[in-house]
């Protein structure tokens, strides 16, 4: 089976765990030792506030090896803190960047349309997918973001065990979002993920160097689901959300 | 053992001699567990080749130590062989009395977990009797190891119950440099492998540090799927043998199986 990394990141964090294997060159390993053709990588520096910078940075980083895509980091134009609309479809479109990650509790901005109405406008329109870790719209604050932009497609990265009666309720109300698998980690989370709401809305991503590329692969591979099932999560929906973007 | 095709070709895990040391069954009211009844964690471990998983009862842990207790006798009657118990004091009752529970088939230790029952130092002294028990009967006791407070009294009380063996469930989780060093300082301290979602590597700096004779494999099922950690050990940068240890060749030792 092969994989497509949805979301993982370069660059050097702050307080990396003893071995943890954070370099460009250990990710590649890694991608090597679990069947991942392709992963698409933000920056740390541009999660962690200097988005037009980090996203530089990307760009320069991915050069090292074809096999990884970049995913930029954005946040609203205010105050001209980063690119309008315009200028970031411009800008992706000569990067080849196919998709986002936005922070908007990190990076301490509304996430409603009175504030980022430009920016998921664009999305929306452009159809370019918008990723964002769990802890940046937690609980009420999910469906707010979801239902706001139900244009967009957005995927919930980094989630875990204590999720469930959260995500059930924003799944069932908004079909633009979906579930990244990096740490979906319930026991059965897959098999009844699938069960409820098809396995059309899982997409595999690691969250590396943080999470583990071994154990996502394995939550996949080794789950209680058919084969198709597991290709669509392992590769194909991402390559279909790429396949819509429209640059 | 070809770990590449178990984890790539979805195969169990047969010719393998796997135990998981840190099972759960029953539900605890934050976590949404989704399968967590002593037949879905048995379906999981037969489907997935492991021998044997033994498991707290998460209500003896959070509300009625009893009742708890109670689930996971039934559990380990069962599912003979594949559902072994921990039997859960809780220090608070006086008549909280879980020798009965050792002497049922099935059980094979105790679990404590003083974080959720009122932040309470697990080397308090209301715990001693259940560690008098483990001593006497040479029993393993699987600590909560989250914190550094917790690794620092699994220490202490491994040092006053030598003859019981600790296992530092988590690998110490936020105090992992302390875990290896208590592994280190007592012969009788294991770490289990539940380290949640931690990044690749762990495991082999663990096994780096320690030696693979004092690591056991542990899932945390089932607030995490136990094909979430077999997978990341059968992937690990280890020898066979290193992981034949840590699956299940340590704790067949440890459970006297």
């Amino acid at each position: 089976m092969r994989f497509i990394d949805a979301s993982c990141r370069l660059g050097m964090p702050a307080a990396p765990g003893e071995g943890m294997p954070w370099k460009t060159e250990e990710i590649l390993e890694l991608m090597d030792r679990c069947h991942i053709e392709q992963a698409f990588a933000y920056h740390i520096v541009a999660r962690d506030g200097e988005v037009e910078d980090g996203n530089g940075l990307l760009m320069e980083e991915i050069k090292k090896d074809s096999r990884l895509q970049p995913q930029w980091c954005a946040m609203p134009a205010t105050f001209r803190e980063f690119l309008h609309a315009d200028a970031l479809g411009d800008a992706m479109k000569k990067n080849g960047v196919k998709t986002l990650r936005i922070a908007p509790k990190g990076f301490a901005h509304s996430a409603m349309p009175y504030a980022m109405k430009e920016l998921m406008d664009f999305a929306a329109q452009s159809r370019v997918p918008v990723f964002f870790d769990y802890g940046e719209a937690v609980g009420d604050a999910l469906y707010d973001l979801c239902s706001a932009y139900p244009d967009v497609k957005f995927v919930v990265t980094n989630t875990a065990y204590a999720l469930n009666r959260f995500l059930g309720p924003v799944l069932d109300a908004c079909p633009n979002l979906y579930v990244g698998t990096g740490n979906y980690v319930p026991h059965q989370g897959l098999e009844t993920f699938c069960r409820y709401y098809s396995a059309d809305r899982l997409i595999f991503n690691t969250n590396l160097p943080f999470g583990s590329a071994t154990a996502a692969v394995s939550l996949v591979c080794l789950a209680n689901i058919s084969k198709e099932e597991k290709e669509k999560i392992a590769c194909g929906n991402m390559e279909r959300l790429l396949s819509e973007v429209r640059l | 053992m070809n770990w590449e095709e178990l984890v790539f070709e979805a195969k169990p895990f047969d010719g393998l001699l796997v135990l998981d040391v840190h099972g759960h069954i029953g539900a605890h009211r934050p976590f949404q567990l989704g399968a967590y009844s002593a037949a879905q964690v048995a379906q999981t471990a037969t489907r997935m080749g492991v021998d044997a998983v033994c498991v707290s009862s998460l209500p003896s842990i959070v509300s009625d130590w009893k009742w708890g207790n109670e689930e996971v006798a039934q559990a380990c009657r069962d599912f003979p062989g594949l559902i072994l118990g921990y039997a859960v004091p809780n220090p608070y009752y006086e008549d909280c009395d879980i020798a009965p529970y050792l002497s049922m088939p099935g059980f094979r230790g105790i679990k404590v977990h003083g974080d959720m029952q009122g932040s309470l130092p697990l080397n308090d002294p209301r715990y001693f009797a259940a560690y008098e028990l483990a001593d006497k009967q040479r029993l393993p006791v699987l600590f909560h190891a989250w914190l550094p407070s917790e690794v620092a009294a699994a220490t202490d009380v491994a040092k006053r119950y030598p003859n019981a063996t600790i296992i530092l469930g988590h690998s110490g989780m936020t105090a992992r440099a302390a875990a290896v060093q208590a592994a280190r300082e007592c012969d009788n301290i294991l770490i289990d492998t539940a380290i949640s979602s931690t990044y690749d590597n762990a495991i082999e700096v663990l096994v780096d540090k320690v030696g693979a004779d004092r690591v056991v494999y542990g899932s945390d099922i089932s607030f995490f799927d136990c094909i979430h950690t077999m997978g990341k050990i059968a992937l690990a940068k280890l020898s066979d043998t290193d992981k034949e240890k840590i699956f299940g060749l340590n704790a067949k030792e440890l459970f006297r199986l």
